[in-house]
């Protein structure tokens, strides 16, 4: 009896040992908890392209790393993939520079419709890094982002969602084998790329659990359409120095128009000469040497979408230099 | 030792990639599409929208543009492109059309195994994926990946807990899932988005053109043959038709309507009723003709003209005067297929003749020759792509026209009046 009791508690210690070990290991991974407001669950205000401001860290990094900076680029590279317009990085900072604004709290400070106004967007991504910290030392390594990021509605002023969370990547006495214990301690050493680490499990976190609206756009995206494109290439028609190529095409009016031939020669331009009819050409030159190419149309809109068709009734042909 | 032990035990990696030198080329300007990934079995759908999302996240940053997913897919959901499994057979050309982009990204999941056995576990995951120029067919980027990794005695466990339990955690937390992946997709993007660091083991030797593309520009490139060869048929036939008699701009306005017929283009300006202000005669002479000859200003011939332009939407006159370089005195040219554009000047000392026939066999030309040789005529071949047999030159298109009825009606020889070089 009393070695049946002995047993018992033995099974109990080592179950004890599981569950904290499985809390240990599953510690670094923990879900993001982000808060919807009500706003957002209405559908016709959905936000349509955001920006994301420079984040701010409240404290100074001795490492001089500014995993701030580091986080933001990471977080702009993950939410890329959820149904938002998101401006680029670069086109954001030089907006917020010629405004005047490059203290970034006090870019986090302005009101909703200031930022509207410099940025043009429905929305902005907040975040501020609270703390951030990369230490290796023994057998233990760390590196942990902890960060408050919220979205603000730029239209109404309304804080859409928001989460405060602590992302930590560990390894120490409780990791579950020695050859981990000094992979993790070799790969914290580098700090610039733990940080990234750290920031990139934290965005991933962040992803599953911000609202994406793409389902939404799914009937509204629509490229730009062309009817027709015709050029003065025929087939077998060698092109020579100074022949030249013209290309007309018809789509949809008030948009930018070029052409490429093959992936040879892109964007050269087209002019609109009458609504929805746009023109233009191409002069070979000697030194131009190409063996076949289609020519394809393209229109642009102002949102960057583009539509293309390809004239299949003749390829760009050069008679080679030594030919001329 | 155990430094050893860590980098022999350390995860498995096995990476073979290529790249095209034309990826280098690709800037902002060019738009990049990442199709959805294909899986080979059922239960790789988290693995390939994980993939997915670390290949956007990666890629985000390289030279091009990298087009949103959302429309990726909505565009593919319009078109009824659901099945990444049918993608490769698609031509890349027509994803180019239905996505507007320069290039895109197919790729696939090959293999996701988790194995366990007591004391071990691993996983290993498998992917290809290849990047093709929409434009060309030219693969820019191709790549296969192989990433292990294990859990268990063979790292050395910290006790007889950890021996037993690390394993099964390792197959079975997810976290460890998403940390190969991101790690598999940052090794394999690492040349995309550096491709001018490429080594020389890692650039296509040659261009290569993905399979699909290939045929399908063969099939463009037989189609556009025929066509030529057809025009030059009927190039043949209009030389020889006796309703062309005493007109030599009939032949070329002829041939034009035809083509303008096989090739199905849009109508002309003057079928659809618009007015040609400013066109030139020459220009009104080929009002039929595919866009070809109305657009082709010669490149050498560099007069200012106007550009009439065919196209529904065109309700006013067009008149885009263009330079090519400068040589502009010179007169427009009329533009044959299959010919190089100089070829097709006339010069003005030109002498008029009468021609019988145009043959592609020489020994058929020959033998007509002959036979009026023999007859008294002062017949000659010229060759120009074909052989065409004419009678006498004159200065005069009177006389030739002259020649030209005698001949038809003591030969029953169909024949026309047209333009010969002196000499």
């Amino acid at each position: 009896m009393g070695h049946r009791l002995v047993s018992y508690s033995r099974i109990f210690l080592f179950l004890k040992l599981c569950i904290a070990y499985f809390g240990i290991v599953l510690a670094g991974c923990g879900t993001v908890d982000l808060e919807v407001h009500k706003g957002y669950m209405n559908s016709n205000m959905q936000p349509r392209s955001v920006a994301i401001l420079p984040f701010t860290l409240e404290e100074l990094d001795p490492e001089k790393v500014s995993p701030h900076e580091l986080f933001r680029t990471c977080f702009f590279n993950y939410f890329s993939y959820l149904g938002y317009v998101d401006m680029p990085l670069e086109t954001i900072d030089q907006k917020l520079k010629q405004a005047g604004l490059t203290d970034t709290n006090k870019i986090l400070e302005s009101s909703h419709n200031k930022l509207r106004e410099i940025l043009g967007v429905d929305a902005v991504i907040r975040g501020r890094v609270l703390s951030a910290s990369n230490f290796t030392g023994g057998i233990h390594a760390e590196t942990s982002i902890k960060a408050k990021i919220d979205m603000l509605d730029l239209r109404t002023g309304d804080i859409l969602w928001e989460t405060e969370h602590r992302e930590m990547t560990y390894s120490g006495i409780l990791s579950p084998t020695i050859v981990e214990i000094i992979q993790d301690q070799m790969d914290n050493v580098k700090v610039h790329q733990a940080y990234f680490k750290a920031a990139e499990m934290f965005s991933l976190n962040i992803m599953k659990e911000i609202p994406d609206p793409a389902d939404s756009w799914n009937e509204e995206i629509h490229l730009p359409k062309i009817t027709s494109i015709e050029t003065n290439l025929k087939p077998n028609l060698k092109l020579n120095s100074n022949d030249r190529i013209y290309v007309n095409m018809k789509g949809d009016p008030g948009l930018t128009g070029y052409f490429d031939i093959g992936s040879w020669k892109s964007n050269i331009p087209l002019k609109e000469i009458v609504p929805g009819l746009y023109t233009g050409s191409y002069t070979i030159k000697a030194s131009d040497d190409v063996s076949s190419s289609l020519i394809i149309g393209t229109l642009k809109n102002k949102n960057g979408l583009t539509g293309k068709k390809f004239y299949k009734d003749g390829m760009a042909q050069f008679n080679t230099p030594s030919t001329h | 030792m155990l430094l050893l032990v860590t980098l022999v035990s350390g995860c498995a990696s096995d990476l073979q990639t290529k790249v095209a030198g034309n990826l280098n080329s690709l800037s902002k300007d060019q738009t990049v599409a990442i199709l959805p990934i294909e899986t080979s079995e059922s239960g790789q759908n988290e693995m390939a929208n994980m993939f997915r999302q670390g290949l956007y996240a990666n890629l985000k940053q390289s030279k091009f543009n990298l087009m949103e997913k959302y429309i990726v897919d909505g565009l593919l959901k319009q078109n009824k492109l659901d099945d990444p499994s049918g993608f490769l057979a698609i031509n890349p050309m027509q994803f180019g059309e239905i996505l507007g982009a320069d290039a895109i990204v197919f790729s696939r999941i090959n293999k996701v195994e988790r194995s366990y056995f007591v004391v071990h576990s691993s996983i290993e995951l498998s992917v290809s994926i290849q990047m093709v120029d929409t434009r060309t067919g030219e693969v820019l980027w191709r790549a296969e990946q192989t990433e292990q990794d294990f859990s268990g005695i063979g790292k050395i466990p910290t006790g007889i807990t950890t021996a037993l339990l690390a394993p099964i955690q390792f197959v079975t937390n997810k976290f460890n899932l998403r940390k190969m992946t991101s790690k598999m997709v940052d090794k394999l993007t690492a040349l995309v988005k550096n491709p001018e660091n490429a080594e020389k083991n890692s650039t296509f030797d040659k261009t290569v053109i993905a399979k699909n593309a290939t045929t399908d520009l063969k099939k463009i490139e037989e189609l556009q043959q025929l066509k030529a060869e057809w025009t030059r048929a009927l190039d043949l036939e209009a030389e020889n038709d006796p309703e062309l008699l005493d007109n030599e701009t009939q032949p070329v306005a002829k041939k034009k309507v035809l083509a303008l017929k096989t090739l199905s283009l849009p109508p002309a300006p003057e079928e659809m009723g618009i007015v040609q202000v400013g066109a030139s005669l020459s220009a009104k002479a080929h009002k039929g003709q595919v866009v070809d000859a109305e657009m082709a200003p010669l490149p050498n011939v560099p007069k200012p003209q106007i550009m009439p332009v065919s196209l529904n939407a065109l309700k006013t006159t067009l008149a885009t005067p263009t330079k090519t370089d400068g040589h502009s005195k010179h007169s427009q040219r009329k533009i044959k297929s299959g010919k190089s554009i100089k070829e097709n000047v006339k010069p003005s000392t030109a002498l008029f003749t009468v021609q019988v026939g145009a043959y592609k066999t020489k020994a058929y030309a020959q033998n007509l020759l002959s036979k009026l040789v023999k007859k008294g005529y002062n017949a000659f071949v010229t060759h120009n792509k074909v052989y065409r047999v004419q009678v006498d030159k004159f200065e005069r298109k009177e006389d030739a026209v002259k020649l030209a009825q005698g001949i038809q009606q003591k030969e029953k020889l169909k024949n026309f009046v047209t333009t010969v070089q002196p000499g």
